[in-house]
């Protein structure tokens, strides 16, 4: 089992989602988080004064899948993500030891 | 574990495989969806029983919606209920639901549940379309009858058979923004089956518009029998593919990815390998072109029925085009109605007419036109008056494309010429090759109308112009369209697609000399892009051979267009720019050579260069360099450039390593390399280019008699970052020059991390082709394999230790195969001949290509001291 992680952009966010879904992906968790990566912040210009903005709002999913379906979750979320632009976010892949479902005690796969 | 519902989720999985067991051996795919929508409803019915035993339950009805509701369950296919209930109750209904799901879900169903009273489903199924949708598959399952007898009626008296235009039309729309989600290539060759054109979706649409405009269940009633059987068999793959897909995959899963592909077609008996899996996407794309084209055309029929009071104004509008055809509104109609059965000739005079008046057909001519296919037969093929007016279409070529897709949509075409049919839905197992062949085919007939409309103007100015100066254009579009005819037959598909056109150009009355330019063209179709992509343009004797067998300037120009027409039809990435520069740096220099009958590059030859170096550089550096440079290397630049050149290779006897570049459209440059000749030192380039994603396009290899090496590349960035890759790669090649890094280290640290699945993609044969012919100095290597990180690095540096100088290379990449060309010589400057050699050299490289894990360079051996950097 892996976990798949996905910082995206936050108007990207149902697309994924919806792509995901036609996957057969079954849930996934999604948290409103902020970061900068290389795009480092902009800078704004507010009554006159400009302030820089460091952090920037981004949206974290996260899900918990079979290694089978490691590259097709990844690139369906690349495809879905992807505006070309700076700041299109990052993925990452870990692995999972173990998964359990607290109302029925199923680990594992089935817990998924 | 959960024993409610009488079954475990292991004994559940368990009856499931052995459903999906026997579907291998009775392979009735319809049959198995309904064997699987029968035992989920004993499950659901179950749940149902059992929870209104144990909850205060009011009365309730269980209803079957969607897929589900038709009884076509596929193995991993969503369950949607709907619990009707009367409004009066709604506070019980929670713990009813509750007590219905949680037994489902616990074996592993995907189920949801809406409840909602009669009202709120008719005022909902008004407003959206997915609701409306669902009610007209929903079916009873439980509780009280009277409740959906109820829904049932109203549904169908209030909303399905009112305003069955506008459903129509939200039906269209949404069949519109889904296809467009699904035209990128990726999504051509990795379908998605019930999502994508032509999938159950599409299909699902017509049969619900039929439902609701012809009051029948039984789609097929509005269809001719044999166009009915045709979409059934369709259905009926679709629906096996997507059994095994969910089998295979364990989940809802409706993508057909490359993986999966191999996997599904000996199962569902196709042969083994590559062939097996080319058949069965063969299939494939011809089902979903059956189902597209029903969806069409039912839309069609009900988008643009003219009312009532259209009709009776229609009448006085009729205009008389002859005796056969009538126009209105732009539409084509027929006079009368059995004219094709009686004078199946007239089939081309329709599109002739809808080409003249730019009308369309109205479905009923279209009707017409397929019922009366079985009447075109060698007499109306071989008849004069047919495929003279199929000529004049295409030299007129006024919406060529158009009317060529109609021809082969409504099934004319392949009826007309037969032979096109055989490549109907012919697809390459690769990542290349997006479209089926006769896809491809009208694609290819579209650039070139694209072209002559002047839509490329500004990007191609120079095609754009030769189109207008061909003579013949119908000569062009005949050709594009048939120019893979011999795909799928024995032996080389030009050659054999060559006769083919011939006896083809024979039927329709061409002259001889029209057949043999035909002949010439489809035959050649591979050849100037091998030419350009392939060979040194450089050398003269590439152009003087190309143009000896193009004969004259104008097959150059019909030859040209063909190429920049059948390379853009391949998908939206075939066609680059590079490409573009090299067909028209080929297309130049052949024309020069007809013009003036001699290969007079732009640039002088050897000795009147070392002249005109005489005057333009300083006497001391002028004699220093003038005797160590090439021949090759003379004839190839312009005296300016040399010039500069050489004012760079003075300046490295201190610089040790000069790096320059000049950059091109954003993406591309032009990298020149200068530094001591060293053993290995091109494979260091390739390997410090390839650390920094620089995709190399093209090497200049020169080395001068005085040890200096002039390495001169196009290299590529896609994503428009060049000039800080550039940065990188210099500063990378001058620590690996100098020895402070080594590149084996560099190189180990880019390796693709290991740790998770790669996707399956079609695999590539490797192959290698050693050509001593074409080239009087320089033996022509070709590679051709799979690519993968740094191959290129891998096969110079082989090339190398086989003792190869390498002196032009010409990388292309075509999905994920990659085809590079060497020009080499041996360290004496002689080819490398002998079949002991050949053999041993074509052997090292295949072994190269298929190892997965190569050994790396020897750099850290020569290299004692390593200091490490981090990769940017």
């Amino acid at each position: 089992m892996k976990k798949i992680e996905a910082i995206i952009k936050p108007f990207k966010l149902d697309e994924v989602k919806n792509a995901l879904t036609k996957i057969g992906v079954q849930g996934m968790t999604a948290t409103e988080v902020k970061g900068f990566g290389r795009q480092r912040g902009h800078t704004e210009v507010y009554r006159g004064a400009e302030y820089k903005i460091d952090f920037l709002p981004k949206v974290r999913i996260e899900l918990i899948i079979t290694e089978e379906m490691v590259p097709q979750v990844i690139e369906t979320i690349e495809r879905a993500a992807k505006t070309g632009k700076i700041g299109d976010g990052k993925i990452f892949v870990s692995s999972v030891e173990e998964v359990i479902r607290i109302r029925t005690g199923e680990r594992g796969r089935d817990a998924i | 574990m959960q024993f409610e519902l009488g079954i475990t989720k292991n004994g559940f999985s368990d009856t499931k495989n052995r459903m999906a067991q026997s579907l291998a051996v009775h392979s009735s795919p319809k049959e198995f969806l309904r064997q699987n929508s029968d035992m989920v409803d004993g499950l659901v019915r179950k749940a149902f029983q059992i929870a209104q035993s144990q909850v205060a339950s009011p009365s309730v009805c269980l209803i079957a919606v969607g897929g589900y509701g038709r009884a076509e369950l596929a193995p991993h296919s969503d369950i949607d209920l709907l619990l009707l209930y009367s409004s009066s109750q709604k506070e019980a209904l929670p713990p009813l639901i509750e007590k219905i799901l949680y037994p489902l879900w616990d074996l592993g169903l995907d189920v949801s549940c809406s409840s909602r009273s009669i009202e709120e489903c008719l005022k909902m199924a008004q407003s959206d379309l997915h609701i409306k949708t669902g009610l007209i598959d929903s079916r009873y399952l439980d509780g009280e009858y009277e409740f959906f007898r109820n829904l049932y009626g109203l549904f169908t008296k209030k909303v399905l058979h009112r305003k069955v235009q506008r459903f129509a039309e939200g039906l269209a729309k949404d069949l519109h923004l889904r296809h467009q989600k699904y035209e990128d290539p990726a999504h051509v060759l990795e379908p998605n089956i019930k999502e994508g054109e032509g999938g159950l979706r599409d299909f699902q649409i017509g049969r619900w518009i039929i439902r609701a405009k012809y009051k029948t269940d039984r789609w097929d009633s509005i269809l001719f029998p044999d166009h009915s059987r045709m979409l059934d068999k369709s259905l009926q793959l679709l629906w096996a593919v997507r059994n095994q897909l969910h089998i295979l995959s364990g989940r809802r899963q409706d993508n057909l990815t490359f993986e999966l592909q191999e996997k599904i077609a000996p199962i569902l008996g196709f042969p083994h390998a590559t062939e097996g899996i080319e058949e069965m996407m063969r299939q494939y794309h011809l089902s979903t072109q059956r189902i597209s084209n029903f969806v069409h055309d039912i839309l069609e029929r009900t988008l643009y029925e003219p009312s009532w009071v259209k009709k009776a104004f229609f009448f006085f509008q009729r205009k008389k085009i002859d005796e056969n055809f009538g126009i209105a509104y732009g539409e084509l109609h027929l006079l009368d109605p059995v004219i094709f059965k009686r004078d199946p000739t007239q089939l081309m005079t329709l599109f002739e007419h809808c080409q003249t008046h730019q009308a369309n057909m109205d479905f009923r001519i279209e009707e017409a036109a397929i019922e009366a296919l079985p009447f075109i037969d060698d007499r109306f093929r071989n008849s004069e008056m047919v495929n003279q007016t199929f000529l004049s279409i295409l030299r007129k070529g006024k919406g060529v494309e158009n009317l060529l897709r109609k021809m082969h949509e409504l099934g004319f075409l392949s009826r007309y010429i037969p032979e096109f049919s055989d490549v109907e839905g012919k697809v390459h197992y690769d990542l290349y090759h997006v479209h089926p062949v006769d896809v491809h085919s009208i694609l290819a007939v579209e650039e070139l109308a694209r072209l002559r409309e002047g839509r490329y103007q500004k990007d191609y100015p120079l095609l754009t112009s030769l189109i207008k100066e061909v003579e013949k254009p119908e000569i062009l579009f005949l050709t594009a369209l048939l120019h893979d005819i011999g795909k799928g037959r024995e032996g080389d598909h030009a050659l054999v697609g060559a006769e083919m056109v011939t006896r083809i150009g024979g039927r329709m009355g061409l002259s001889v000399e029209e057949r043999d330019l035909i002949r010439f063209l489809v035959s050649h179709h591979l050849f100037m892009l091998e030419t350009a992509f392939r060979r040194d343009l450089h050398d003269e004797q590439v152009i003087f051979r190309f143009a000896n067998d193009v004969k004259n300037l104008n097959e150059l120009k019909m030859l040209y267009l063909l190429t920049f027409a059948d390379v853009k039809a391949v998908g939206p990435e075939a066609w680059t720019s590079w490409k573009n520069t090299l067909l028209m740096e080929l297309f130049l220099k052949t024309s020069h050579f007809f013009e003036r009958d001699a290969v007079t590059g732009p640039f002088l030859k050897g000795d009147e260069m070392i002249k005109t170096l005489e005057k333009s550089l300083s006497p001391e550096i002028f004699s220093e360099y003038a005797e160590h440079l090439p021949d090759r290397y003379l004839s190839s630049y312009s005296s300016t450039e040399i010039a500069h050149h050489i004012e760079i290779a003075h300046s490295i006897e201190k610089e040790l390593l000069l790096v320059e570049w000049e950059i091109e459209k954003e993406i591309r440059a032009k990298v020149t390399v200068c530094t001591k000749d060293r053993y290995g030192l091109f494979s260091r380039i390739t390997g410090s280019m390839f650390l920094n994603r620089l995709n190399i396009l093209e090497a200049q290899i020169h080395t001068w008699g005085n040890g200096i090496a002039l390495d001169i590349f196009w290299v590529e960035d896609a994503t428009k970052d060049v000039e800080r890759r550039l940065q990188q790669f210099k500063k990378d090649l001058g620590e690996i020059l100098g020895g402070k890094v080594s590149l084996k280290d560099l190189l180990a640290k880019r390796k693709e991390s290991n740790g998770i699945k790669q996707k399956v993609i079609p695999k590539v044969l490797g192959d290698v082709k050693i050509n001593n012919q074409d080239s009087d100095f320089y033996t022509i290597v070709e590679v051709i394999g799979e690519d993968r990180l740094g191959i290129l690095y891998e096969i110079t540096e082989t090339l190398t230790d086989n003792g190869c100088d390498i002196h032009f290379a010409r990388i292309s990449t075509l999905g994920n195969r990659i085809v590079d060309v060497f020009y080499v010589q041996d360290t004496w400057g002689e080819k490398i001949e002998g079949k002991n050699r050949m053999d041993h050299l074509k052997q090292t490289l295949l072994n190269r290509l298929t190892s997965p894990t190569p050994s790396l360079p020897l750099e850290s051996e020569l290299q004692p001291q390593v200091t490490r950097i981090e990769t940017p």
